[in-house]
């Protein structure tokens, strides 16, 4: 991790930055404002996650806090609740998945599913004790189900077009051949 | 898990996870200090709101446009067929702009001869969307205008026809508006010929519910649904749709304004329905244990 240069540390920063921001954008863009039966997948969260567990130093918890929280913020959420849930998910992945550097993608997947749902159920279990209205379980529960389908294809642009990989010991200069 | 890290990781561990948890504490905080005094965060976040989103205003509008250009482009594979059903429609319209013209007369023949003045306060400020929720849990607009065009928390929006929403959270620039379809929208209307009071709540979905009807067999799917006033939020007398009969046999409220378009979307300017406190006073007059009128009451009536 210690072969990263500086500038590309902090220039993917700027990148993961930037997806975010284009992500809140397409978000707040004012094309349906028809209320749905479906709900679309949590595109921000999926991309945290696979961003996280690729390259952890590229998404510091701070950013990851900062970015959640704006997120709460612009799209009418309880404020700091999703975020510091999504930190502490984060955090508890990088943890357990840091060692296995080399394991299978489903094995990622079913974790990264497993923290999404706990993410989501804990969340709704907050809001219920403090007894804040929320939204209906089948959206939420669409919402978790599209999450977790469309994280593969968020690991794979990660991946393969921006070129954010799991450092591998043998592979410890890939530092800035993409991008 | 520990064993694969550097010594250097080493070293920051401990650090490290006193820092995440005074993050995720302060997270946390934020959502209590929310919950136990949410008008100061809401007014927080408005002001955050009001920060971010007029800035991103240069790239919603062409973005927004050319999706809705798109669509459009859609739309023309089967012009042919609209033009045809616009003929048609046309056709009737002819004939409903006749009869509107002579109700139009006569309305105001009758208002003359009545003498009835209408509410002369009921003006609007006009504003354009410029953002909506970025949720699908909460239907509410964004709209360009704000406390410095005199918007105040609890006005009514609507798009021209009916009844959009309510406004809540108001910025320097920028005022959001709660839809009717958002779940916690909650509005007390009126069925019209049974006049029955009703309360409409959103629940997320295209058509919000009738709630606390007092008899439904007098109320039938049709009927139209208009504010009602109560509770002073609201001028009495907004369309805000007819009355439907969803699959479940529930009744819910078919909006009279078109959410699938709102663009422009008028506020309008309300100060509260004046409220008549003291009872009346010729009655009091008649009463023989009070003498005469005193004059500081008839003040107080004017």
């Amino acid at each position: 991790m210690a072969k990263l240069t500086s500038a590309r540390l902090w220039m993917m920063r700027c990148v993961y930055l930037g997806f975010a921001a284009c992500i809140i954008f397409f978000h707040l863009l004012p094309l349906d404002t028809v209320a749905r039966r479906w709900a679309p997948p949590d595109l921000l969260m999926a991309m945290t996650f696979a961003w996280a567990l690729r390259q952890p130093d590229f998404v510091p918890a701070f950013l990851i806090a900062v970015v959640m929280l704006l997120a709460d913020l612009l799209f009418q959420r309880p404020p700091g609740l999703v975020a510091a849930l999504v930190v502490a998910g984060v955090e508890y992945l990088k943890n357990r998945l840091s060692g296995l550097s080399n394991a299978s993608f489903v094995g990622e997947w079913t974790a990264v599913a497993i923290v999404i749902t706990g993410i989501v159920a804990a969340n709704r279990l907050i809001l219920a004790i403090f007894s804040v209205n929320q939204a209906p379980l089948v959206l939420a529960l669409f919402q978790v189900i599209l999450t977790i389908a469309v994280y593969p294809i968020m690991a794979g642009f990660t991946h393969y077009i921006l070129g954010v990989r799991k450092l591998v010991p043998g592979d410890a200069d890939a530092t800035g051949n993409r991008l | 898990m520990a064993k694969h890290r550097s010594t250097r990781d080493d070293f920051t561990q401990p650090l490290r996870r006193l820092f995440l948890a005074i993050l995720i504490l302060c997270l946390a905080g934020i959502f209590l200090i929310w919950w136990i005094d949410s008008p100061r965060v809401e007014r927080f976040r408005a002001e955050v709101v009001d920060r971010v989103v007029p800035g991103m205003d240069w790239l919603i509008t062409p973005v927004t446009g050319i999706a809705n250009l798109v669509r459009d482009f859609q739309s023309y594979q089967r012009l042919v067929e609209q033009n045809r059903e616009l003929r048609s429609e046309l056709r009737q319209m002819h004939a409903w702009k006749e009869a509107a013209l002579q109700l139009e007369q006569e309305n105001a023949r009758l208002l003359d001869m009545n003498n009835v003045r209408l509410d002369p306060r009921l003006t609007y400020v006009t504003g354009v969307v410029i953002a909506d929720s970025g949720s699908p849990f909460r239907q509410s607009v964004l709209l360009n205008v704000g406390a410095r065009d005199g918007i105040v928390d609890g006005w009514a929006a609507i798009d021209g026809i009916g009844l959009v929403g309510r406004i809540s959270g108001v910025g320097q620039n920028t005022a959001r508006v709660i839809l009717l379809t958002d779940p916690s929208s909650s509005v007390p209307a009126t069925v019209q010929p049974s006049s029955q009071t009703i309360l409409i709540n959103g629940d997320n979905s295209v058509a919000p519910v009738v709630e606390f009807l007092e008899s439904p067999e007098l109320v039938r799917p049709g009927d139209r649904v208009i504010t009602s006033g109560d509770g002073g939020v609201f001028p009495s007398g907004l369309l805000i749709g007819q009355v439907a009969k969803d699959r479940n046999g529930r009744l819910r409220v078919r909006l009279a304004a078109d959410y699938g378009r709102l663009k422009f979307l008028r506020v309008l300017r309300h100060y509260g329905i004046e409220l008549i406190t003291d009872s009346g006073s010729i009655v009091n007059g008649l009463d023989a244990t009070a003498p005469a009128l005193t004059t500081d009451e008839e003040d107080s009536d004017g």
